[in-house]
This record gives structure tokens, sequence and C-alpha cells, in this order.
């Protein structure tokens, strides 16, 4: 599905990324890990089209996505939560997820401007899959909030909700878990393997080891911008060159 | 969705505005007071235009250049080419919207200061040029064109020489036109991507949507509105001079939209308008010299105790309308339902 071929990325002589080469298939549960400053945020922001590589390409589909605009790759279906909380804080919940529905909409500038039945089509299945997605992540209780008033574990989810409203193919998950206490891991936990379960394809990047070894079938971990390890937990775990790297200890 | 001016059901306080409105010029005999209702009625639209630029994030410091543009369009094409009025006015602000265009697709890429920087530099380029150009604008000697033709209903016969109060119905005419919309766009999913991209681009972007292509239409079609109310207004004043758009009222315009109302596509900067504009020549008349400190002063006073502009009066008085408490907005917050 996304075929990333010789990405490197370099800021001046700092090279965040030297020559990667990773291949997605459709429907996995990839985990990516690596030290922090290895070029994993580096890797989304290129994949999501806020960079342009230095060199190499990113092909989704078959089709080369790296130079595009971050809204076209979004448009194509790949959708991003980023790192720290980011969202329209000066509005309510419900209004950040109807923001998240863009891409719902079908009705053109002109269409908007004189309310054809497109256009309001358009918002009625935009304003009916709000209600779905508030529904499916227990936001029900804090619709009407400010997001910028949620607790920090809740913004975390509501960035995955507006990311996953216009039906994303590919998630890219840049470390979801940061700063949740254990249930809300486990409630995060489960709602990522719920998600690629309905067939959504999930890069994932995460510091809780333990986390991604648990529910991550196949794991990349990278150092320094380039890839060290690629496969199997287990083989990657007990790799030395990671071992060394990054993971210090084997964990148990 | 609400309505123009108030929100909710009550219709009734849109109505009596309107009324008072339509009835204004029977209101005086003096047409000083209808002059300066003119004027802040010119001056709305294209606050209107700078409101809805702003809310994209995009605080353009030289509007006065699109009514210059408009302007010498329409007054060019009436001294040049023999076109009258009526269709100056349109080309006028088809002329502005292009050029609106143009500027736009190159500079909107600019983030807020610079962006405002540089529009502050075109609007002065565009009163250099209009100073310079002798040969086309007439210089600092400015053009006079002449008035409107006549419109002819049936055996009534509207000229444009006689009384002020036909202009005053045309700029209402302009002026509702603009309001609906500059309000259609700011309530539907317009104002929302507006908004989203104003508050975080580059969710906003990871969200699907494309900044420059709002930025660059909501620019232009404030272009249009404000370059056909510069050609309103060479025609009302009978005379056209470059130091008319230049930036001082650019900067009028900016103070209009926010002491109006940030968030308020129309009732914002038509309040906002009335207080700069009209109160501004008002006081003109009274205080030559101090004016400058008292517009000073009433700017400064009005933003701290209404932070929000005042619309926040107005959505009190609403609310204390229909009997429920106010609420204290967050300043500079943007609308949340849509």
């Amino acid at each position: 599905m996304l075929e990333i071929r010789g990405i490197t990325k370099h800021f001046g002589n700092l090279f965040a990324l030297n020559k990667i080469d990773l291949n997605v298939e459709e429907g996995e549960l990839l985990g990516l890990v690596g030290p922090n400053g290895s070029g994993k945020s580096t890797l989304f922001n290129i994949i999501s089209g806020h960079y342009h590589p230095s060199a190499g390409e990113v092909r989704y589909r078959g089709e080369k996505i790296s130079g595009l605009r971050p809204d076209q790759i979004a448009r194509k279906g790949i959708m991003r939560v980023f790192q720290a909380n980011i969202s329209f804080g000066d509005v309510t919940v419900y209004e950040n997820i109807l923001r998240g529905c863009y891409l719902l909409g079908d009705a053109n500038l002109g269409e908007l401007f004189f309310n054809t039945r497109r256009y309001q089509n358009d918002e009625r299945k935009m304003k009916q899959r709000v209600e779905d997605v508030v529904e499916f992540w227990n936001l029900s209780g804090w619709r009407d909030n400010l997001a910028s008033s949620l607790p920090h574990g809740l913004q975390r989810v509501l960035s995955l909700a507006v990311a996953m409203a216009p039906y994303p193919k590919l998630l890219l998950l840049d470390e979801p878990m940061t700063g949740m206490h254990p249930e809300e891991v486990a409630s995060m936990s489960e709602h990522i393997k719920r998600i690629n379960q309905q067939g959504i394809t999930i890069i994932l990047v995460e510091h809780n080891i333990k986390f991604v070894l648990s529910i991550c079938p196949r794991l990349v971990v990278l150092n320094f911008g380039q890839k060290l390890a690629d496969g199997v937990p287990q083989e990657v775990v007990g790799d030395k060159e990671v071992i060394t790297a990054y993971l210090g200890e084997r964990v148990a | 969705m609400e309505s123009l001016f108030g929100k909710g059901n009550k219709r009734a306080p849109l109505f009596v505005v309107l009324l008072v409105v339509i009835l204004l010029p029977l209101m005086s005999d003096d047409p000083f007071y209808l002059s300066l209702i003119i004027g802040a009625l010119v001056w709305s639209v294209v606050a209107m235009g700078f409101s809805a630029v702003m809310r994209t994030g995009s605080f353009s410091m030289g509007q006065a250049a699109f009514m210059a543009i408009g302007g010498y369009t329409a007054c060019l094409l009436q001294k040049n080419l023999g076109i009258s009025f009526w269709y100056g006015l349109l080309i006028a602000g088809v002329i502005a919207a292009l050029s609106a265009a143009v500027i736009g697709i190159i500079v909107l890429r600019l983030s807020g200061m610079y962006f405002s920087i540089i529009t502050l530099a075109f609007g002065e380029a565009v009163r250099v040029i209009a100073e310079n150009w002798l040969n086309v604008t007439g210089g600092m000697n400015g053009i006079i064109p002449d008035p409107p033709s006549p419109i002819h209903i049936g055996s009534l016969t509207i000229d444009f020489v006689s009384s002020q109060v036909p202009y005053y119905y045309l700029i209402l005419i302009i002026v509702i036109i603009a309001a609906l919309v500059f309000w259609r766009l700011d309530g539907s999913r317009f104002g929302r991507v507006s908004r989203s991209i104003a508050t975080n681009e580059l969710l906003a972007q990871h969200t699907g949507m494309h900044p420059m292509k709002y930025r660059v239409v909501i620019f232009t079609i404030a272009g249009f509105f404000t370059g056909v109310a510069g050609a309103y207004s060479a025609f009302y004043h009978v005379f056209l001079h470059p130091a008319n758009f230049g930036m001082n009222q650019s900067i009028a315009v900016a103070i209009m939209a926010v002491i109006g109302g940030s968030g308020s596509p129309v009732a914002g900067p038509v309040i906002g308008a009335l207080i700069v504009s009209a109160v501004g020549d008002y006081l003109t008349t009274l205080l030559a010299g101090l004016k400058p400190l008292v517009y000073g002063i009433m700017v400064v006073v009005i933003l701290f105790l209404l932070p929000n502009g005042m619309v926040q009066l107005r959505d009190s008085f609403v609310k204390l309308f229909r009997g429920q408490p106010g609420i204290q907005q967050r300043p500079g917050a943007a609308r949340n339902t849509r």
C-alpha cells in the first residue's frame, strides 16, 4: 500500500533521514520505534506532505505522493495524528470533529453559496458522521466543551477522532499515548486495535515499548535517520544493533 | 442559521432596523446627516471585505488601494470611453477583483506580519502610481467625473444631481448585496474553513483544506466589493483624488472591522464603520485638530471594554430582549457553532 523508497531528508548538513526503504502492506499495524531524533516524526512529515523529501519517493497504492500538498495527501485517505495536542482549541469538540469531516463534502463553492441540495446533503452527511464519531469515542459528555478545556488524555482521543472522521485508509499515529495513564492507554489500545480490525492500515510511533510489542505484529526501528531493523517484534528485539542503540536491556 | 442583524427567531429587531434604514432620508432636512450615513455605508462595504479576509487570518492593510483601482476604473471608463457609470460600477468591481486575485495569489502565501506589510506597501504603490501617472489619472489634479446618468422608471426620473437621496438608496442596495454575500459565506462551510485556517493552518491542511484557495477566493470577493465602493465613492463625492484612498483609509478600515467585532461578518463592520466614519466625521466638525486624539482614545476605550468589538453589545442586547443572560466570550474568539 505504502512504498517508501530511498527517502532522504536533510536540513543543511543534518541528515534527518538517510535512504529509508520501507513497505507497508494494506491492513497492517506497523510499529515505528526509535530514540528521540531518530527521524520518526520526520518520516511522518514526509508521508503526510508537510515536508518534501530531499531524495527518494513515496508511493501510495502505486501513485507517487511525495511532493504533494498535505491537503492533497489527506484527500487520498492518509490522515495524521500529531505528537503534540493539535486541535482547534477555541471551538467545541463537536465543531472540531465537524471540521474533520471536511473531506466528506462534495459540493463546490458555487453550490455552497446557493445552498443547493448537494451542499445540504453534504452538511447533513457530515453532521451525522460527527454524531457517530462522538459516540464511538465516548465523547458525548464533552461534545459542547471547548477543545482546549479537555484533559490531556481526551485531547489525544479527540485528535484521533478528528483524524478518523473522514474514513481514512491509512493512519499515521504519532505517539498517541503520550502523557496517558494506564487506563487511558488500555482504552486507546483497544480503540487502535478495533480501527485496525476494520481494515485501516496504521503506522504507529510510540515510546511505550511494552505497548508496541504487545499490539504490533511488525516493528521497524530507526536510529539517526537510518533503518536498523524491520521484522516481527521477537526478531527486532533480539537484533544486536537495536539493543545497543535503543532498547538497552532485553525487554522480557 | 442566524439572521442578519440579530440571533434567533425574533426578527422584530431586524424589521425595525430595516424600517429605519429605508425611511432614513425622511428623518432630517439637513443633508449633512445623510452624507454621514452614506459615508459610513461606503466604508461598511470595505470593512465587510476586510473583516472576511481577516477571518482567514490575514490582515490586509491596503484595502483602500482596491477602492482606488475601482474608482479610477469607473472614472476613466466614463471620461475616455464614454461608458456609463452604471456599467462602470460593475466593471470597477471586476477589475478590482482581478487585481486582488493576482496580488492575492502572490502575497497570501506570506504569513501574517509579512502579508500585512506587503499589502501596506501595495496600497502605497497604488497611491504613488495614481499621483504620478499624469496622462492617465491626472495626478494630484484628480478626476472630476460626470454624474451618473439618470434612471427612468416609467414616467419617473431619478437623477443624481439635484439630491443625494438616490445615492443613499444606491449604496443601501450595494450594502445589502455585499451583506448577503459575506453573511452567506461566513455562515456556511466557507466560514468554517476560514476560521480553521486562521486558527490552526497546519491542522486545517491535514484535514484536507487548501488554505490558499480559500484565502484567494475571499480576498478576490472582498476586492470586488471594495472596488465597487471605491467607484461609488468617486462619483458620490464628484472628485477622485489619490489621497482619498491611501494608508490612512486602509488603516481606518481595519479599525472599523476590529472595533465593530472581528467575529461578525456584517453587523460588526457596519457598526464599526458607523462609529469610526460617521462619528469621526461628525467629530471633525466639532474638534478639528483634536480628532486624531479623540479617535485614538475612543478606539482604546472601546476595545478595553468590549474586546470582541461592538457586536458584543448587540449580542447582549438581543439576549436581554429574549430574556437570557449574556455570555462573556473570550476576546477574539470566533463563533462556535456552524
